[in-house]
């Protein structure tokens, strides 16, 4: 409604453009003293895709004397603050790393580019086009897949081993699941697991193997209190067990592999996204391996391969055009993706990924050879959340939190979520 | 009162407004404004327009990106009836409020008091005391709390406590505690407090055989009673906008279950993290209006226990 614009308004837009004059402060498309065009680039993710990504910039740098790129990156949680901040007070970043939970809201808010007015600059041809249309709200592409990703349950190789209990394989149910996390427990003395009862990632992997959905197709919520209670039982019951993480570990989650149970060496297993979990290399002495999300326990699977971030354009750049080239840089340049790897996921661009297919080592071959053996065996991916998903994801671990402090029964929080989040929808 | 011979404006001759005798009073006017310019500016800029701004955007639904519409009292009653989390909020405020208010200003007396004693290497020690003051405000001190606050952490190693920042009954307390160490700015004004007290009345005291304890209770106390009321409104009013502490210790969620989940911190939940301005401007206005409230009865308890010297002339 451009037509209800206040006084207010205007006021407050002049009074930010006054903030700006006075104190000084830069806002997107500054110039560096030496002429140069500098854009900003801000991404989230672990020091291993923070010194992959500095290489491809640097990179990018080299054949554009004439940009400066400026990085920085944090966890998951606090990047999706600070984005928002930003966005809100007209000062995105030029460059930004999207989620699938912020297209819509972005898009809709004027935030993002339309990318069709740098296509020129942008290439997107060689992209998967039903992977490239998740960029896409109402018709208009404001976002590029950079990756495509799913969730996995990464575990500690060496200690899962030692336990002897055997390895998590292909087809294994949460009841399963349940079980080797107890003897896991049991024999190696320290929970099996991240308590999954916090994610609303681990519970959408759950629910869909029960067949039914996080949200419905109009943005309505696709389950019942009586879902969620049955889930936050199951985990709670673990959780009394001792066969996941007590809510003293539980409740540091933040996003960043360094302050998950696995990573503080107190679980032998945890469920992450299966790109990032490189980060747990350096944590964790005896390697880690991915085994495939449980499933349902009539086999159903539960995973699915999401576009497992997005790169966008503010739509304040003064610097388009070099935007434009950075991020077609990132998704098509073979030697960004050399560089790059899968660290963001396997590359969109298909003849990027073929070539590079053969030449993945370490982690990232075993990202692409997780991703090829699930390949045929999953379900399509729900569409983009609603955009109150994004706050309903940080209430969904609130919830929790009453529940493994044992202040609500696992009825009661599910009963509270579900009410918070059907206003959260409706609004 | 006495007359000066200076005469007041009324008592003046009327001139014509062209006289040259009148110019130099609106050159002056003029000049003051101009030094007060940047001041006014800034007022009206950062803190009147945004006031408005944000009364406006309480009784709206904005969500940052899209226009906000009207809504009327939508978000206060909201508040008020169906928001558990809210009162929730409320609770760990003032429980934060009764626990780092009294504290604070009882390590500041007793530190002031003895550093008044002191008779070498005050100024030292009062800088070391000022100090947490200064890096205690920035976010990397609240950090290295965390650190040790946490599970494996100094704290845990020391005491066997199992960390504080990651248990719910604890976790207000640490964020108590950082602000606790912060207690330069109302220690310094003790002092300054302290300084004033005629060391006359000691003396007095003494010969009417007081202890240090009855002098501390009679003289000490009484005379610095507006200084302690000027601290206690002050730091109440400082602790019930808490905000950085709590941010830092709980990693920005004002966990664990909730526990610290301060006011502020809802707040800038609801508006930044839950893109609910409207809702989150409303919460900013209440708290307003309770920081004034409370304001208000602190003042009016004060005429029964502030003690002013000029009214001993009475």
């Amino acid at each position: 409604m451009p037509g209800h614009r206040t006084k207010g308004f205007c006021a407050s837009a002049a009074a930010l453009a006054l903030c700006a004059v006075l104190a000084g402060c830069g806002g997107p498309g500054e110039s560096a003293g030496g002429g140069k065009v500098v854009l900003r680039y801000t991404w989230w993710g672990n020091p291993d895709r923070a010194a992959r990504t500095e290489q491809a910039v640097a990179l990018f740098e080299k054949q554009h004397p004439d940009v400066q790129v400026r990085t920085s990156f944090s966890g998951y949680d606090a990047y999706k603050q600070k984005l928002a901040i930003q966005a809100t007070g007209g000062d995105a970043p030029d460059v930004m790393q999207l989620d699938y939970r912020q297209i819509d809201q972005y898009a809709s808010g004027h935030v993002l580019l339309d990318l069709g007015k740098v296509k020129d600059d942008l290439r997107t041809g060689e992209i998967d086009a039903g992977l490239l249309a998740t960029g896409r709200v109402d018709g208009t592409q404001y976002a590029v897949p950079q990756g495509r990703g799913t969730e996995t349950v990464v575990y500690d190789v060496a200690a899962w081993k030692a336990s002897g209990v055997p390895l998590p394989k292909q087809g294994w149910t949460w009841s399963q699941w349940a079980d080797d996390v107890r003897a896991l427990a049991r024999r190696t003395g320290r929970p099996g697991a991240t308590d999954p009862g916090q994610s609303e990632d681990a519970f959408e992997v759950w629910l869909r193997g029960r067949g039914k959905s996080l949200y419905t197709k109009d943005g309505g919520l696709g389950f019942t209190a009586g879902d969620l209670t049955r889930w936050w039982t199951f985990t709670d019951r673990l959780r009394r067990e001792g066969a996941v993480s007590p809510a003293g570990q539980t409740t540091q989650l933040d996003g960043s592999v360094e302050n998950t149970p696995l990573g503080r060496g107190k679980a032998t297993a945890d469920f992450n996204w299966d790109a990032p979990s490189s980060g747990y290399l350096a944590l964790v002495k005896g390697g880690v391996a991915l085994a495939p999300m449980p499933s349902g326990e009539d086999g159903t699977p539960g995973q699915y391969f999401k576009p497992s971030m997005f790169l966008g354009i503010g739509a304040h750049t003064g610097h388009r055009k070099e935007a434009a080239e950075l991020i077609d840089f990132l998704l098509n340049d073979g030697h960004a993706a050399k560089i790059l790897g899968a660290t963001r996921g396997i590359p969109v661009n298909e003849t990027v990924r073929n070539r590079t297919a053969s030449q993945l080592k370490d982690f990232d071959k075993t990202v692409a050879d997780f991703q090829t053996s699930l390949e045929g065996t999953l379900k399509n991916p729900p569409q983009a959340p609603p955009s109150g998903d994004n706050a309903l994801q940080t209430t969904f671990q609130r919830d929790y939190d009453q529940v493994s402090y044992e202040r609500m029964s696992p009825r009661e929080a599910a009963q509270n979520y579900v009410t918070e989040a059907k206003a959260e929808l409706r609004s | 009162m006495t007359t000066t011979d200076i005469p007041a404006p009324t008592a003046r001759p009327p001139r014509p407004a062209s006289a040259p005798t009148r110019r130099p009073k609106r050159e002056r006017e003029g000049a003051a404004w101009v030094f007060l310019s940047p001041w006014v500016l800034g007022a009206t800029v950062l803190t009147l327009l945004p006031m408005a701004v944000s009364l406006y955007l309480s009784f709206t639904d904005y969500d940052l990106f899209n226009a906000p519409h009207w809504v009327g009292l939508r978000n206060y009653t909201q508040m008020f009836t169906e928001d558990p989390r809210y009162w929730r909020s409320v609770v760990t405020t003032l429980t934060y409020v009764v626990i780092a208010v009294p504290l604070q200003l009882a390590l500041a007396l007793v530190v002031a008091l003895a550093l008044k004693t002191l008779k070498r290497g005050k100024g030292f020690y009062r800088s070391a005391f000022y100090a947490p003051s200064l890096l205690g405000a920035s976010m990397s001190v609240a950090l290295v709390w965390r650190a040790v606050f946490n599970d494996g952490g100094t704290v845990d190693n020391l005491l066997g406590t199992g960390g504080w920042v990651n248990r719910p009954g604890w976790s207000l307390v640490a964020v108590a505690l950082l602000t606790v160490w912060q207690f330069g700015a109302p220690m310094v004004i003790f002092l300054a407090g302290l300084q004033q007290i005629p060391a006359e009345l000691y003396e007095a005291a003494a010969v009417d055989g007081a202890g240090t304890w009855r002098q501390f209770l009679s003289v000490t106390v009484p005379m610095l009673s507006p200084v302690l009321f000027f601290n206690l409104v002050l730091q109440t009013i400082q602790a019930f906008q808490v905000f950085t502490p709590a941010f830092a210790v709980s990693g920005g969620k004002g966990g664990p279950a909730d526990s610290t989940l301060v006011y502020t911190l809802y707040l800038y939940d609801r508006g930044f993290v839950a893109s609910h301005m409207g809702y989150a401007s409303a919460m900013a206005w209440v708290l307003l209006l309770v920081i004034g409230a409370v304001t208000a009865v602190l003042f009016r308890t004060s005429r029964s226990w502030v003690f002013y010297a000029s009214e001993g002339d009475r």
